[in-house]
């Protein structure tokens, strides 16, 4: 066993010699090769400054049996790092603690967080998701408040105000999220959330226009369309695509309340129109609702909607979307844009013989902030999202409490937090004279590749955790966020594209970064997501959305509109939505009442 | 020897004098019986029938001291499997209680609260739990009907392939689908039936239609696809059964019955089905009380919302329903569990009684 | 007795040479639909196949049938390269050698009581068991029994418990009946008992339909993974081949109500909602398939074998 730790560290220090070299014979980030050539003949002058490196924090190190193995289970989906993990046993002696993770499987977390609770042997960290209030119901939960107090860097994560958003109805604090948590200044680059995309070639094409209304939408797509009928390689392109796959049709089916210029609130619109009396209202019956359906209604009639939208699988339309034909769609970023970069960097080749790749002919997809008419802003980036339903806990099992919240505080320290998110300095990523971090291209493959992150790194994502802007003031906590890395691996139609539109992010193209001050009930589907059909407005709310799965998709693809939207009107107030919307706004109501009105 | 030849002659001029299938079958019935128990000599059908009679008297179980003390082993070792049972699949049932409680984990099954049938009400007053019980059934039925028919097919088919190279190799081919997912299986159907799939392929070559027929959005489609979808991946597999039970087929019935000039078919019919049929009659009552299991991951991936009235089975409707964010509500599962035992155990011991009327093998 | 046999097949083969024209035509349509069949059958395995072998990125964009179009090992070093998978394969070995052979014998030993015509509490005990198979209690109250019987965190919840299927039985009951009761009979006449019967008179017998019902527990025992997900699921150690397969793949986040927060979906690196590669998928599936679908061949040969109960009729 010491045998084998000594030479994975014998083995990190060499991989660090070997970037480290990578680093200083490029200089830049921008050159690619040469590094690896290089590698042997300039090891020796950085080589000796990492060791010198590891040898100092070998000081304050935990020995192998001190170091206390946990185990953690979050009920989401997740990749398993392996045994003997790089960074985690650098972590592991920097804390202490060593955690194996393990993640959801073929279940829901509701259910595996039932059984495991059935089981009696529950892990020593947990995120329940979906099933935590099962956990803090049986008494299985450390409460956080006493920890606190005790470390500042938990404390730091949340305003008095958010801290007690999580309160149970016992008064205790028993679990923090730990997404969408800045620290400092804002740094998100991307939009994650709900948008129309659109291929940066439609909007080059048409001389980057400025499109506000699903009209406009419509019509650049049907004209670009007209104009170029085929892919290189001969397949037709498909304008207009969505996803109805169960849950996923949620892109279908909320528009409407980012039309109308609201905020993800998930469930329902709140208006503000009287700020001293915000009002719930339903977006599946406004005006704007049966004006984007009508409108999908008609695309479809027209052919440019995609004719199989309704029966598609997720996996099809990854598929679809990553053979470049759809010009434009409505989706979530994560939901489509992970799954297609790979497939968009390939080489393909045309009709005529001729390679082309498809993120060098303008296929990736920027986002487009549409409006109904007559609605003066709109709400697309919400800002960070804090969902006080579930997240990071301690459990009673665990046998020593005190040392799982210290290592989750230290999780936060800088170094460590950079170790998760940035890797191993000169091995993961290089930082210049500025102190700015980056990563080479060899890097940043790296961190693409599964493998590499399976045995190398070590995010423990679902412990605390920041965004925003890392403590030196420069960087951003989490790559993803570092503007000039997400610059970097920009495509030259996309660079073309942003500086067209004079933005830096996605989030430019939406308008302000500046979103509007988030209201204390933000987001309400903290609270729809977690309502129980063994109430009478749970059981409403789940035929609603039976009834939505069912006409939806009929009235997209109506040869008589106006009866089929009847009919579903008939429906749908048929199961007594008024139940839910009171429950929403008694809810809203509560929020305001517990976190104050801004 | 010879005796059991001519025996099996006199059968067989009998069989082909006969018409109509029932008669016939019982009395190759007879003859296999005849065949285990009067040792090669000749009966004729009347003594067979007697001798039945008899045996079926002689067998009558008495429960006498005697018996018992005969048959100790026997018991011991029956009271062994009841123990286990009970351990591992009858004291599990407790939990059925939660049926009627609202099962909070915090309280345990034995201190939650206590709503009487408010579950099954719940079920029953929903005209879509109504409707998936339909879909279910229809599913399940379709199902039973066509595996088991084109399984046994199958099995006779390859029974008659004489190179042994070509029957093993059929064989082990024809159960690999077996082994694929749902979601392999799901991908492949979905690839050859979408608008650019293989099957619209072929319809618009020969003119069938005239622009590419979604298939996947059409109801009427649903429950054959999900039909042929279960041929595909599981004849192979559910043939197996069949086959074994072929090799146990005394071959000197063929013989006989080549003697007497039965051809294939023939054979097919009044030896190899006959005597498939203790096989065919216990799958399929067992099979039967599972028509309410006729799925979940078939018909949650390859439907959508278009064919939603008919895609949704009832384990789909309860794990939606019984996934609330919050708390998984076990209770309405186990009511719908319930249910579903009752309906099984019903069909079972109906099919069962059927059987039994018919003379022919039976569960219990 | 060998005799009986020679005067039987004899008239038999010389048939089989002067086949009749409806035989011919009978066996080119056979063979014709046979090989239909298995190409209708065989071509998803071949489609998984060439899957498998196939670029991850390229294979995205769908369109591959029958042969690879970037030709790509990458996906089987995927699967391979979790260490956890050769744990994974010892205890998958394990239990489904460990697991066919007392489930077999389990099964068989019960069968063999209640194929007997006589034993008294026939009809009671099937039924018993019978019920078995419709009534569940579900997952929560199975949970909290092996709990008690300290099956969790343990090799033997995966042999222990799912010994005796009422399904296998039946089917074993079945062909056991088949059997004639001569045989039992007379060799009790001779001094044996019931366990020697079963031992050394059916046992042999019944070769086809243990072949047959030890391929269906094998095949269970090879592809189980829930078991070991849920009931360890803390206990790495005791992880099976399937398992290990299923979390790889299955990273489709599984959020019921239709939100996602799109900041963990994003700070999670899309971990949590990119799915894995198809091309991994299908590799991961024939690598798990190969080693059972071996296993075939050599229990065939008990079906082709199959009974010479005329033989024993003297």
């Amino acid at each position: 066993m010491k045998t084998k730790k000594l030479v994975s560290l014998a083995l990190a220090s060499m991989m660090a010699v070997s970037a480290l070299a990578g680093c200083n014979s490029t200089g830049t980030p921008e050159t690619t090769a040469g590094g690896k050539d290089t590698e042997a003949t300039t090891a020796a002058p950085g080589g000796d400054e990492t060791t010198a490196e590891v040898t100092t924090e070998a000081t304050k190190e935990y020995a192998d049996d001190e170091i206390i193995d946990m185990t953690m289970f979050a009920a989401m989906a997740g990749k398993e790092k392996n045994a003997n993990n790089e960074i985690k046993e650098i972590i592991a002696k920097k804390t202490g603690v060593r955690v194996q993770e393990s993640w959801l499987t073929g279940q829901e977390a509701g259910e595996a967080i039932g059984s495991i609770i059935a089981s009696g042997k529950l892990p020593d960290l947990i995120d329940g998701g979906d099933g935590s209030v099962q956990l803090y119901e049986s008494g299985l939960l450390v409460p956080w408040d006493d920890y606190l107090e005790k470390y500042p860097n938990l404390k730091e994560m949340y305003s008095e105000e958010d801290w007690n958003k999580f309160r149970m109805d016992d008064g205790k604090i028993y679990w923090a999220n730990v997404f969408g948590n800045i620290y400092g200044e804002d740094k998100t680059t991307g939009q994650n959330g709900e948008a129309f995309w659109v291929q940066i070639r439609v909007l080059e094409d048409a001389g980057y226009p400025k499109i506000e209304t699903l009209d406009d939408f419509f019509k650049l797509l049907e004209d670009y369309a007209a104009k170029n009928p085929e892919m290189p390689d001969g397949t037709p392109v498909i304008p207009y695509t969505a996803l109805c796959e169960d849950w996923k049709y949620f892109c279908v089916e909320n528009a409407p309340m980012f039309l109308d210029g609201y905020p993800n609130d998930g469930c329902v619109i709140v208006n503000v129109d009287d700020p001293s009396n915000p009002k719930v209202v339903d977006y599946n019956t406004t005006p704007t609702a049966k004006m984007y359906f009508q409108k999908l209604n008609e695309e479809f009639n027209k052919g440019a909607m995609d004719p199989e939208f309704a029966t598609q699988t997720y996996d099809e339309y990854i598929a679809k979307l990553s053979t470049g034909r759809v010009l434009a769609l409505c989706d979530q970023y994560w939901d489509f844009a992970y799954s297609i970069m790979g497939p968009f960097a390939q080489v393909l080749e045309a009709k005529d013989g001729s390679k082309y790749r498809l993120d060098e002919m303008g296929c990736e997809y920027v986002p487009i902030g549409l409006k109904a008419p007559g609605v003066s802003s709109q709400a697309y980036y919400g800002g960070p999202e804090l969902n006080a339903s579930s997240g990071c806990a301690v459990t009673t099992s665990c046998k020593d409490p005190d040392a799982a919240f210290r290592f989750l505080s230290q999780l936060l320290d800088q170094d460590i937090h950079d170790l998760r998110y940035w890797g191993i300095k000169d091995v993961d990523y290089c930082v210049d004279e500025n102190g700015l971090y980056y990563r080479t291209p060899e890097q940043r493959e790296n961190w693409k590749s599964d493998e590499y992150k399976a045995a190398h790194s070590c995010e423990y994502s679902y412990c605390p955790q920041w965004l925003g802007t890392s403590k030196d003031g420069i960087n951003a906590m989490q790559p993803q966020e570092q503007v000039s890395e997400f610059q970097l691996g920009m495509s030259e139609p996309m660079k073309k594209c942003f500086a067209a539109y004079g933005a830096e992010t996605y989030i430019d193209f939406l308008g302000s970064r500046d979103y509007k001050p988030q209201n204390p009930w933000y987001p309400l589907w903290s609270w729809s997501n977690s309502i129980g059909a063994d109430t009478d407005y749970g059981t409403v709310w789940k035929k609603m959305a039976e009834v939505k799965h069912t006409w939806l998709p009929k009235v997209i693809m109506s040869k008589d509109f106006e009866n089929d939207w009847t009919a579903y009107q008939e429906a749908y107030n048929g199961v007594n939505p008024q139940v839910f919307l009171d429950a929403a706004q008694a809810e809203v109501n509560r929020r305001i009442e517990a976190y104050g009105v801004k | 020897m010879d005796n059991s030849t001519s025996k099996s002659d006199k059968n067989m001029e009998d069989l082909t004098e006969k018409s109509g299938k029932k008669v016939d079958y019982f009395a190759l019935k007879e003859q296999q019986e005849s065949k285990f128990n009067s040792k090669g000599s000749a009966v004729s059908e009347a003594e067979a029938e007697a001798m039945k009679k008899a045996k079926k008297i002689k067998d009558k179980p008495k429960f006498t001291v005697k018996e018992f003390k005969r048959q100790w082993v026997l018991i011991v070792i029956g009271v062994v499997y009841v123990i286990y049972g009970i351990i591992f699949n009858y004291l599990p049932l407790i939990g059925w209680i939660m049926a009627f409680q609202n099962f909070k984990f915090a309280k345990g099954i034995f201190k939650s609260q206590f709503v009487g049938l408010k579950k099954f009400q719940f079920l029953f007053s929903d005209n879509n739990f109504l409707m998936v019980i339909r879909n279910t059934f229809a599913m399940g039925v379709l199902n039973l009907v066509f595996s088991t028919v084109v399984a046994i097919a199958f099995a006779i088919l390859l029974n008659e392939v004489r190179n042994k190279y070509f029957k093993k190799s059929i064989q082990t081919i024809s159960y690999m689908p077996h082994f694929l997912s749902w979601i392999i299986v799901v991908a492949i159907v979905h690839d050859a039936v979408s608008n650019t799939g293989i099957i619209n392929e072929i319809l618009l070559k020969l003119h069938i239609v005239d622009s590419p027929y979604n298939f996947l959005a059409e109801p009427n489609w649903f429950w054959p696809l999900v039909t042929l979808s279960h041929l595909w991946k599981e004849t192979g597999w559910n043939a197996i059964i069949y086959l074994a039970a072929i090799t146990s087929i005394d071959p000197c019935l063929y013989e006989s019955a080549a003697i007497d000039g039965a051809g294939r078919f023939q054979k097919m019919r009044y030896v190899t089905l006959p005597s498939l049929r203790p096989t065919i009659i216990i799958l399929l009552i067992m099979n039967m009380g599972n028509v309410l299991n006729a799925g979940f991951e078939l018909q949650y991936l390859l439907g959508n919302d278009v064919v939603r009235s008919v895609s949704r089975t009832i384990d789909i409707y309860v794990l939606d329903w019984a996934l609330d964010g919050r708390n998984m509500d076990y209770s309405l599962g186990t009511a719908a569990g319930i249910f579903k035992t009752v309906v099984s155990l019903t069909l079972i011991v109906m099919a069962n009684y059927v059987a039994k009327k018919k003379g022919d093998e039976r569960l219990f | 007795m060998a005799e009986t046999e020679v005067t039987l097949n004899r008239p038999l083969k010389k048939r089989k040479k002067k086949m009749a024209t409806e035989d011919v035509i009978f066996y080119i349509f056979n063979t014709i639909f046979l090989l239909l069949f298995a190409l209708v059958t065989l071509y998803p395995i071949l489609n998984t196949l060439a899957y498998s072998f196939n670029e991850g990125n390229d294979a995205v964009r769908g369109g591959i049938h029958f042969l690879p179009r970037k030709f790509a090992t990458k996906n089987y070093e995927t699967v391979f390269a979790k260490e956890s998978i050769w744990i994974a394969l010892r205890i998958t070995i394990l239990r489904t050698i460990l697991g066919t052979l007392t489930s077999l014998f389990a099964n068989a030993l019960l069968s063999y009581i209640l194929s007997r015509k006589k034993f008294l509490f026939k009809s009671s005990l099937s039924l018993f068991w019978i019920i078995t198979m419709y009534a569940s209690g579900g997952l929560i109250p199975t949970m909290v029994l092996f709990r008690y019987l300290h099956l969790t965190s343990s090799f033997w919840v995966y042999v222990i418990p799912g010994m005796v299927s009422a399904f296998n039985v039946m089917v074993m009951r079945t062909y056991m009946g088949g059997i004639p009761e001569s045989l039992e009979e007379s060799a009790m006449l001779e001094g044996a008992g019931y366990m020697t019967v079963f031992a050394k008179i059916i046992s042999p017998l019944c070769k086809p339909v243990y072949a047959t019902i030890a391929l269906f527990v094998a095949v269970y025992h090879w592809n189980a993974w829930f078991d070991a997900m849920l009931y360890n699921r803390m206990d790495p150690q005791y992880t099976t081949l399937q398992y290990e397969l299923m979390k790889l793949l299955d990273n489709v986040s599984t959020a019921t109500s239709g939100q996602v927060s799109a900041q963990q979906a994003a700070q999670t690196g899309g971990a949590s909602v990119t799915v894995t590669p198809m091309t991994v998928r299908a590799a991961a599936t024939i690598a798990t398939m190969a080693p059972i679908i071996a296993l075939y061949p050599f229990l065939q040969r008990y079906f082709v074998t199959g009974l010479t109960i005329g033989g024993v009729k003297e």
